[in-house]
């Protein structure tokens, strides 16, 4: 009989929450500094409706965003591909658009356009965006030239030699890419709630931790790490649903 | 129906890696184009089907029955080194790529390609995809999408340079049975003096730096009748010709 592969993260993973938990106890630390995994999870179990009801504007900002960015990427990105003169002028633009740091940009975001939805939207868009698109576009140089070759002596355009073969080329770069995204996208909407928001895990933590609840804090930080799985599940989902070929034996 | 290639030079950073070459194809038979690695026969191929890689300049003219035609033409086939089989797609999926490509619909496309199965030696295959199939089966699916598009010319660069010795011999004698039931003219590129003296009925040997045909050698013993010992001295001729051309 074989170990499933989950048995070793999981084994350590109770380890250190075992680990944790006597270390609170014997040391007797203050739960207001560190509260164990089991106050951790009392205040999760107590709390549930409240969080849970700032856990949903999060995941309702950080979908929306990422599904706005996963579009946008794969527009812009099929664009430079066929135009290496927007490649030329876009890139190095959208390469500096990521060294604008995050602290400073989303309070300006929510000077210029309040506190509603559109400027966590919009940090998140630019957070998830560039992996996407570097993805797609490395995706694509993938593609074997005998590939391109083939299909051009069979009478395929330029556009036909893209849909029959760089696009599925691209498809497990592209796939990489959204999981990169996928993580930074619940991040980046917690810090935009955290910069200034009504509803959100990024309020709910700035609250949490301004009332000395650090219980509520890691409860906050358990459930955005459980929708941040979440995500990468969905993802992986939709990657086993839409393997084909290799791809789809390799991971049955 | 004749294929003609007159006065081909290809040009790369200021010089000649192709210079003035010339060459037919007949209607039907397989023409061997035979020579060094880096003499330029892949890129003659590729002009030909009008798929030269951008930063070559290339003059010459391809004339079909005596008329220039633009590239690419459906009377033009091709099957790039390797089989070039799309792993995403099933065998049945690669061997409609053409037709598809070409205009049929899915299902007009398939209902062509299913009937070749068989002789092909590829049936129970259809579903499957490429990467479940030997390189031998992957060679035979490659070249049923090539003969299904009904090409007069078949262009083929190094068809069975990735499989092993006894494969590729079994391949070799497998082209040949295809052909008598479909007969084409193929062009057939190789650097193996083994491969060309076995299939072809025509020899072209090209000569590196700049690339151009040095010499024409019919084979005249009929193909069931070749055997080694009989290719011998076809072969020795080969090999000092080649040899000749590498010597400073």
């Amino acid at each position: 009989m074989t170990i499933p592969r989950i048995f070793a993260p999981l084994a350590l993973f109770a380890a250190l929450l075992a680990g944790w938990e006597a270390y609170c106890r014997m040391a007797g630390v203050p739960p207001l500094v560190l509260p164990p995994p089991s106050g951790v999870l009392r205040a999760l179990v107590l709390h549930r409706a409240e969080i849970g009801g700032h856990a949903r504007a999060t995941m309702a900002v950080a979908a929306l965003g990422f599904s706005l960015s996963v579009g946008f990427a794969f527009v812009t990105s099929v664009a430079l591909h066929f135009s290496h003169r927007a490649e030329r002028a876009l890139m190095p633009l959208f390469v500096a658009s990521q060294t604008v740091p995050l602290v400073a940009l989303a309070p300006l975001m929510i000077l210029w356009f309040g506190f509603g939805l559109l400027p966590k939207v919009l940090l998140v868009v630019l957070v998830t965006f560039l992996p996407m698109l570097m993805s797609l576009m490395s995706g694509y140089r993938q593609t074997p030239r005998a590939f391109a070759d083939l299909l051009f002596s069979m009478g395929a355009g330029r556009w036909g030699v893209f849909r029959r073969a760089t696009l599925p080329s691209a498809r497990a770069s592209f796939l990489a890419g959204l999981r990169i995204s996928a993580t930074y996208a619940i991040v980046a909407t917690i810090f935009a709630e955290y910069a200034g928001a009504r509803q959100g895990l990024g309020i709910y933590i700035l609250s949490a931790k301004n009332n000395f609840r650090a219980d509520l804090v890691l409860a906050a930080v358990v459930v955005s790490a459980c929708l941040t799985l979440a995500l990468l599940a969905l993802l992986r989902l939709i990657d086993r649903l839409t393997a084909r070929g290799p791809e789809a034996r390799n991971d049955a | 129906m004749t294929l003609d290639l007159r006065a081909l030079t290809i040009r790369t950073e200021g010089r000649d890696m192709v210079q003035d070459l010339s060459l037919s194809l007949p209607t039907t038979g397989i023409t061997a184009l035979i020579g060094p690695s880096g003499c330029g026969k892949t890129s003659v191929l590729k002009w030909m089907l009008g798929i030269l890689p951008p930063g070559l300049q290339s003059m010459g003219d391809l004339l079909l029955d005596g008329s220039p035609i633009n590239r690419p033409h459906p009377a033009l086939g091709y099957q790039p080194q390797g089989d070039a089989l799309f792993p995403w797609l099933t065998i049945a999926q690669n061997a409609a790529l053409g037709l598809e490509v070409a205009g049929l619909s899915r299902r007009a496309a398939q209902a062509k390609v299913d009937p070749l199965f068989a002789p092909f030696g590829l049936a129970g295959t259809e579903a499957m995809f490429p990467a479940q199939l030997s390189g031998g089966m992957r060679q035979r699916a490659a070249f049923l999408r090539t003969i299904v598009q009904d090409s007069r010319f078949v262009l083929l660069d190094e068809p069975f340079s990735a499989l092993d010795a006894v494969t590729r011999l079994r391949m070799q004698d497998w082209l040949l049975a295809r052909l008598r039931d479909t007969p084409r003219a193929v062009l057939l590129v190789t650097h193996d003096l083994h491969e060309a003296t076995s299939l072809a009925d025509r020899i072209l040997v090209m000569a590196a730096g700049p690339g151009r045909i040095i010499a024409e050698i019919p084979v005249t013993t009929p193909q069931d009748r070749r055997r080694e010992a009989d290719l011998a001295p076809l072969r020795e001729t080969l090999k000092s010709l080649l040899l000749e051309d590498l010597d400073p």
